[in-house]
């Protein structure tokens, strides 16, 4: 009974804000002045590339590189701050953050056990927070709404600030971050016989030496394989680089237009989705490398195993 | 519109906007949050869980000796309590089979105390009748003297020495019949 009481005024405000927003938006205005250019808000401009917003020194500031900074103080106050004064039987603040890493580490050591999840969660961790924290934060309204005029324009041409998972320079950073790691910890583990899986040259030698042709063969086989797991561990920095980069700029594009669009209410769904996808982005993010370093440091020694059955036959 | 600075000629792959500078700002950036994170909150966190879970731990074991302990006490209690239990049920036993051993003894002692008392009394019985006996006889023996003197002192009448004669059988018969009753 109350519920509904509320529900209706609320559906119906909303519903007026949104009718609001489609007529004063492009789509009133091409019905009722002829002509989308005379919408409530500018058309949105698309664009790939980060915009410098000054140079440092000859080098370019971007609007990207200052939300990556926004972010980065941002995550250090909250963590640090909350970490400052630890005490065993936590304070609220101090409950959240420890919550947050404890649930973290939680995913990590069922992922990959106690034993490596101890050195693997630092950058991983670090990795997730930065993605989240960076789209999230990238959600506040000073994004779309601070920036500066370009002369003779109407309109904000160059954002202050724009989410760095939309400038590719930083997923790709990520994304040699977590190649880096995942063969330092492959390496740390498995010393140089980790680098004999990627090059496999021994079985076509031995058919050389025996004079068989189908060793050889299947060494050429083995070899191939080897060429391609060396592929494919490159290939890792491409997908994470661009799926990041993808979703966090089709969010944002997905979010201009919505707003240019309908300007109330709908875009909020794409405000919660994009929530959503800040974090499951961070998540896949990690949890892929989390699954990369593990099979760097533990499923290398079955493959060699394999490998040595093979070559005995 | 997208694809055409993709394929263009001069942008190319360029139009992404790949730049070396900005890429080592980021991987500079990540690693100065990863140190600072590392160093200032991973480190206290996860040193705190592991404080945390230890003391967790300790208070659990340090829970289980306590129960362990108190059982072992309740054991050894019950042990003290069965053994008192056992000994006090052994003394009882024992003081009654002591108490039945004395009355035993007593009532032993005391018939032999009758037993010899009545055999005294039967002694003495005896005796004194031996000697009632031996008098009875004596003064029989006397009593025939004297009837003897007197049937001597008196007249040779023979009926009259028949008459004492018989006062004095009888006399002595009463006596013997008293005795041989008195005797059985």
């Amino acid at each position: 009974m109350a519920q509904s009481k509320i529900l209706l005024p609320v559906v119906g405000i909303a519903g007026l804000l949104m009718l609001t927003g489609l007529i004063i938006g492009p789509v009133g205005a091409a019905l009722f002045q002829g002509s989308a250019k005379e919408a409530f808000l500018p058309v949105p401009e698309v664009h790939l590339a980060p915009q410098t917003v000054f140079h440092l020194g000859g080098f370019a500031v971007t609007n990207t590189l200052l939300s990556a900074w926004l972010t980065t103080i941002v995550v250090l106050l909250l963590f640090v701050g909350g970490t400052r004064k630890m005490q065993v039987v936590p304070a609220r603040f101090q409950n959240v953050i420890e919550i947050f890493i404890e649930a973290l580490y939680g995913f990590m050591a069922g992922v990959v056990g106690e034993r490596f999840a101890r050195s693997f969660f630092p950058v991983l961790a670090t990795i997730f927070i930065f993605v989240a924290f960076n789209a999230w934060i990238a959600l506040l309204p000073i994004y779309p709404t601070v920036g500066f005029f370009a002369e003779g324009e109407h309109h904000i041409t160059t954002h202050l600030l724009r989410s760095a998972g939309t400038d590719i320079n930083m997923p790709l950073a990520l994304a040699i971050i977590s190649f880096v790691f995942v063969e330092a910890w492959g390496l740390k583990v498995h010393k140089v016989p980790y680098l004999r899986d990627f090059f496999r040259f021994g079985g076509i030698f031995n058919g050389i030496i025996k004079m068989k042709p189908g060793a050889v063969f299947y060494g050429a086989i083995d070899a191939f394989v080897g060429l391609l797991e060396l592929i494919s561990h490159f290939i890792r920095l491409l997908s994470f680089t661009f799926r990041l980069f993808g979703n966090m700029l089709a969010g944002e594009i997905v979010l201009f237009m919505v707003t240019f669009l309908v300007i109330f209410i709908a875009p909020l769904a794409f405000y919660f989705l994009e929530i959503l996808v800040g974090g499951v982005q961070a998540l896949i993010f990690t949890g892929l490398t989390l699954v990369f370093g593990l099979m760097a440091v533990t499923q290398h020694d079955e493959g060699h195993e394999e490998h040595a059955a093979e070559g005995a036959h | 519109m997208l694809l055409a600075p993709l394929l263009a000629e001069e942008t190319g792959i360029g139009a992404l906007g790949i730049d070396v500078g900005s890429l080592i700002v980021y991987l500079i950036n990540f690693g100065v949050l990863l140190a600072v994170l590392y160093f200032f909150a991973y480190k206290r966190v996860l040193g705190m869980l592991d404080q945390r879970s230890g003391r967790i731990k300790e208070s659990l074991e340090e829970a289980d000796r306590v129960r362990e302990e108190s059982q072992q006490q309740q054991a050894s209690m019950q042990q003290a309590l069965n053994e008192g239990r056992q000994e006090g049920q052994r003394v009882l036993v024992e003081a009654r089979q002591m108490a039945e051993r004395y009355r035993e003894d007593q009532q032993a002692s005391a018939r032999a105390e009758a037993e010899a008392f009545k055999e005294s009394a039967r002694d003495e019985i005896r005796q004194e009748r031996d000697a009632a006996l031996e008098q009875v006889r004596r003064q029989f023996a006397i009593l025939a003297v004297t009837a003897a003197e007197r049937i001597i002192s008196r007249s040779l009448d023979a009926d009259a020495h028949k008459d004492l004669i018989d006062e004095v059988l009888t006399q002595g018969g009463a006596l013997s019949s008293s005795e041989g009753s008195s005797g059985g």
